[in-house]
Formats: structure tokens, C-alpha cells, sequence
């Protein structure tokens, strides 16, 4: 079975941590400890619907509010990425553009989506930029909740699907 | 490249992997769990999944000076891949950087917590500013408002007062008394809102709370609308059920509630049209309606009169100073009820206020 790469990019603080655990490992921790260089996740995973099992490495990568050289480095041969946005915070966007720009960029063609997470204490203050940047990048956008596990799995679940259904 | 990888191994700790260029193992140098010749390195080390082109180039040179690994992600290690130009083989050197991870971990935590701290009190402070500036408005607003009933009196009274020739005549006397209590009236109405806007925003506003039944509420607040001299020219419908609408709440408050809802409709039809009360009982729960026919605003003007001393600028600039559409919202919150305002410019505004189910119940 091949297995593929996926990378959660974002500013730091906005949980993208919390995401991947909540996804491989179904636990949530309220405490803030930062990401330093990558931390890697393997995971199998069953894809209802399709009898699919796919196996996936998941890059949780250190967050930063503008993707650097480091970051660049991190996500070649990357299958598809999850950019990820706090929705507590005032604007959560910029980095998101940033970090979606240089995904595009470097791996043209590869499926992203978009986690707007902590949907549990926060919701969409701007969703007319959130409808521009699915146009932009065509992708498909989740409001995500790690600590209560909303739309996690099937975020992960639907950019594998589309992995798979480009056949990378 | 002149290579010595047990010189490495012994001098600097480092783990070298040299591998075949479908990534299995074929030598060994140091020391590492779960790895021998023949192994597939991405097994023991994930990291390299969806690097396989990178490395099938002729000048591979890969560096990721950070990787957490290990079952915990507990395991720092710095890896990079080089192509040996001579034998064309990969060599993988894998280096232990716990020491100078712990170091960076403190820096990266330390300068995350401290930006994501800045963050909060940025908030903070941009809440504390506007709740200055919503504070002085609003005592500029009191202000305005007190000022303006109490130049009535105050006038009207100096007027009343004179003697002798500039004595005013029995009907001066009449209107100028008429003007000083009504100006009383709207004075003591605009403390009492006062007092319950404070009193909501402190918590402290009490509803004391019994069986009601909307629909005697209704009547009764409908009948004494229709008596006011501004309901003059208006037409007053209601339209409620047969049997009774039973609900747990603050009779008087309910009224209050009711009482602002006509009052608000009274003064945008401005005399020259009709306001209608329906009372249903739905699944969401009882709902009290007031709508009326007059000039309806935008979403704009809307958003102000829900604000405590918000007058729309486009509506019809009328008595009252502009409390009594927050106080309904505050009351109607406390009864675990919800405010909807449907309007639109020149369609009228119908307020709909839906009641908990949970608060529905056989009237006593």
C-alpha cells in the first residue's frame, strides 16, 4: 500500500498539533506546548464508503506567521496539505493565504483544504473571505473543533479522497 | 567523498545509513532500534515517505536539521540524505539533537506564549477602549435626555412663578402645568429604564416569575394601547388563540415587553396606519408577534436601534430616548426567549419573540 505524504501548515497557536492528535490518536490536551522543527505521524486509516484503507504520514510542521525557508524545505513530495487558521483570532487569514500561496507554489495541482478551527468557542467573522480563498485554491473548507473532535476525521478523510482520486 | 562512517559514528555519535536506491538498508554504522540491512528505511523512519523522487535525483543533498520522532515524538534528531558522487549510493546520516532541541524548544515556547499573551491583552485593551467609549457615549445620552425634559420645567415652573402683570393667563397656567408633568412622566419613565438597563447589565434584574397566560396579557396591554393619545388615527388589531397560551414568566415584565414592542410600532406608523399583535403557539414555542405597516428601516438602522440610545438616523425621530428596543432584548433574554426583527425599508418591521417551549404550560 503506498503511503502519503500530507502536511498541516499554519501560524503558530492555531492547533494544528491538537488536529493531527485528535486525528490519529482521538486525544485533545488543553495545554499549549509548541511544535519545534516537524513531528511525524503515521497513520492507517479506513475510508467509509470507499472500503479504502490508506496510510498516511502526517508533517505537523512548526507554525510560523510567514512559511519560511525551513518550512519550504518540509514539504517537498507532499501529496496534499491542510492549511489551518484560529478562529479566535481577529484575522486569521493572512497567514492562511501565506502558507496556501507557498503549498501552491512549490507542489502546483495538489489537493489542500482549509481547518478553521476552535469552531467550539469561535465562528466565521469573515466568511466572504473564506468563500474567495475555496475559489482560489478550490479546496474545501472545515470548521474544525480538536477538542471536540467536529469535522476532524472527515477533513482528513475528504483530502485523502482527493489524493487518491488524482492518483498521486 | 572520502567517507568514513565508523569514524563519524565513534567521534561525533552519529548513526550513517547508506541505501539502495529503492531506500533499503544496506550498511549499518551506530547504533539504532529496529533497523538492519535489508529493512526499509521509511519504516523506521516515516519521514522519508513522499521523498522518493527527491532521492532518485543524481545530486541529492537533504537536510532537516529537526525532526521529532519516535513512538512519543520524543526522540530529536537531525537527518540528511546525500548522494556519494563516486558510488552513486545514498548515504543517510542521522544525528541525536536532544540538547540543542530542549534549548530551542524554550526559545520557540517561550516566544510563542509571549506572542500569543500579547495577543490576549491587545484584545483586552481594544475591549477596555471601546468600553470607555460606549461608556462616555452613553453618559453623554443620559445627559442629552435629562437635559431636555428637565429645561420644561425648570422653564416652565419660572413661568408659572412670576406675579402681577406677567402673571400667565389660566389657560397658560393649564398648558404650561400639562407641559411640566408630562416632562415629569418622561423623566421617571427614563430613570426606570435606566434602572432596568443597569440592573440587566449587572445581572441583577429579577424576574419574579409566575403562570402567565400571553393571550390575557396581550388583550389587556392591546386595550390600553389603544387609548394612548399617540395611537390616535392607528389602528390596533390582535389576533390571538381561543384558549389560553400559558407560559412561566414575569407577568409585569412580559407587559413591559409588549408595552415597548406597540410603543416602537405607534412610533414608526406615526398615526397613519395599523400595527397588529398575533399571539401562536408553535413547536419552537409561544410566539408573541408585533408588526406594523410603517417605514421599516435598513439592517444598518437596525443594528443601532438595538444598541441602548440607538435612533436610527433614517427612522422617524420620535419621543423616547431610544432604551426601550435593548431593554425588550434584555427581558426577553431572561425568559430564555429570542428577538427576531424582520424589516426593510418601506415593508414595515415585524418583532418576533419566541418563547423557550420548556417555559410553555397550562395557564393557571
Amino acid at each position: 500500500m503506498k503511503t502519503y505524504k500530507i502536511v498541516v501548515l499554519g501560524d503558530f497557536g492555531v492547533g494544528k498539533t491538537s488536529l493531527i492528535r485528535r486525528y490519529v490518536l482521538d486525544e485533545f490536551s488543553e495545554a499549549y506546548r509548541a511544535t519545534i522543527g516537524v513531528h511525524i505521524y503515521k497513520h492507517l486509516d479506513s475510508l467509509e464508503g470507499d472500503d479504502l484503507e490508506v496510510s498516511l504520514v502526517v508533517w505537523d510542521i512548526e507554525g510560523a506567521p510567514l512559511p519560511g525557508e525551513q518550512t519550504r524545505r518540509y514539504i517537498v513530495g507532499a501529496s496534499g496539505a491542510v492549511i489551518v487558521g484560529d478562529l479566535t483570532r481577529d484575522d486569521p487569514f493572512p497567514a492562511m493565504w501565506q502558507a496556501a500561496d507557498m503549498f501552491e507554489e512549490a507542489l502546483p495541482g495538489r489537493p489542500l483544504c482549509l481547518a478553521l478551527n476552535k469552531s467550539d468557542i469561535a465562528s466565521v467573522k469573515s466568511p466572504e473571505t473564506v468563500k474567495r480563498m475555496a475559489r482560489r485554491y478550490d479546496c474545501s473548507v472545515f470548521e474544525t473543533s480538536a477538542r471536540t473532535g467536529d469535522a476532524v476525521n472527515t477533513m482528513f478523510r475528504a483530502l485523502a479522497r482527493s489524493i487518491l482520486s488524482l492518483g498521486l | 567523498m572520502d567517507l568514513q562512517p565508523d569514524l563519524l559514528t565513534a567521534t561525533l555519535g552519529i548513526v550513517v545509513i547508506r541505501l539502495d536506491d529503492d531506500l533499503t538498508v544496506t550498511e549499518v554504522h551506530g547504533e539504532i532500534d529496529d533497523l538492519a540491512p535489508g529493512h526499509d528505511i521509511r519504516e523506521t523512519m516515516p519521514v522519508l515517505y513522499g521523498l522518493e523522487e527527491a532521492l532518485a535525483g543524481p545530486d541529492v543533498d537533504i537536510a532537516m536539521p529537526l525532526i521529532q520522532t519516535g513512538r512519543n515524538n520524543d526522540e530529536p534528531v537531525s537527518l540528511h540524505i546525500r548522494r556519494d558522487p563516486e558510488t552513486g549510493g545514498l548515504w543517510l546520516f542521522r544525528r541525536d539533537v536532544s540538547e540543542e532541541s530542549a534549548i530551542h524548544r524554550q526559545l520557540v515556547q517561550n516566544h510563542n506564549s509571549l506572542s500569543l499573551a500579547q495577543a490576549e491583552l491587545v484584545k483586552a485593551r481594544d475591549a477596555a477602549r471601546e468600553a470607555d467609549r460606549t461608556k462616555t457615549a452613553f453618559l453623554a445620552n443620559v445627559s442629552h435626555e435629562l437635559r431636555t425634559p428637565l429645561h420644561v420645567i425648570i422653564g416652565g415652573a419660572s413661568i408659572l412663578s412670576k406675579t402681577g402683570e406677567r402673571r400667565p393667563d389660566p389657560s397658560e397656567v393649564v398648558e404650561y402645568a400639562t407641559d411640566i408633568h408630562e416632562s415629569g412622566i418622561l423623566l421617571l419613565q427614563l430613570v426606570d429604564d435606566l434602572i432596568d438597563l443597569s440592573r440587566s447589565e449587572t445581572g441583577d434584574l429579577t424576574l419574579y416569575e409566575e403562570s402567565c397566560d400571553l393571550c390575557t396579557i396581550v388583550a389587556g396591554i392591546v386595550s390600553l394601547c389603544r387609548d394612548l393619545p399617540e395611537a390616535r388615527g392607528t389602528r390596533i388589531d390582535s389576533d390571538i388563540p381561543d384558549e389560553r397560551v400559558g407560559l412561566t414568566g414575569d407577568a409585569r415584565r412580559l407587559k413591559q415587553v409588549l408595552l415597548n414592542l406597540i410603543s416602537n410600532a405607534l412610533k414608526a406608523v406615526n398615526g397613519l396606519a395599523e400595527a397588529k399583535v398575533t399571539v401562536t403557539v408553535d413547536p419552537d414555542g409561544p410566539r408573541l408577534i408585533v408588526a406594523d405597516n410603517g417605514a421599516g428601516m435598513t439592517a444598518e438602522d437596525l443594528a443601532i436601534a438595538r444598541q441602548p440610545f440607538g435612533q436610527p438616523r433614517a427612522a422617524v425621530r420620535a419621543k423616547g430616548a431610544g432604551l426601550g428596543l435593548a431593554i425588550v432584548h434584555r427581558l426577553v433574554a431572561l425568559h430564555g426567549g429570542d428577538l427576531v426583527i424582520e424589516t426593510a425599508p418601506n415593508e414595515g418591521l415585524t418583532a418576533i419573540v419566541t418563547f423557550d417551549p420548556a417555559r410553555a404550560r397550562p395557564a393557571s
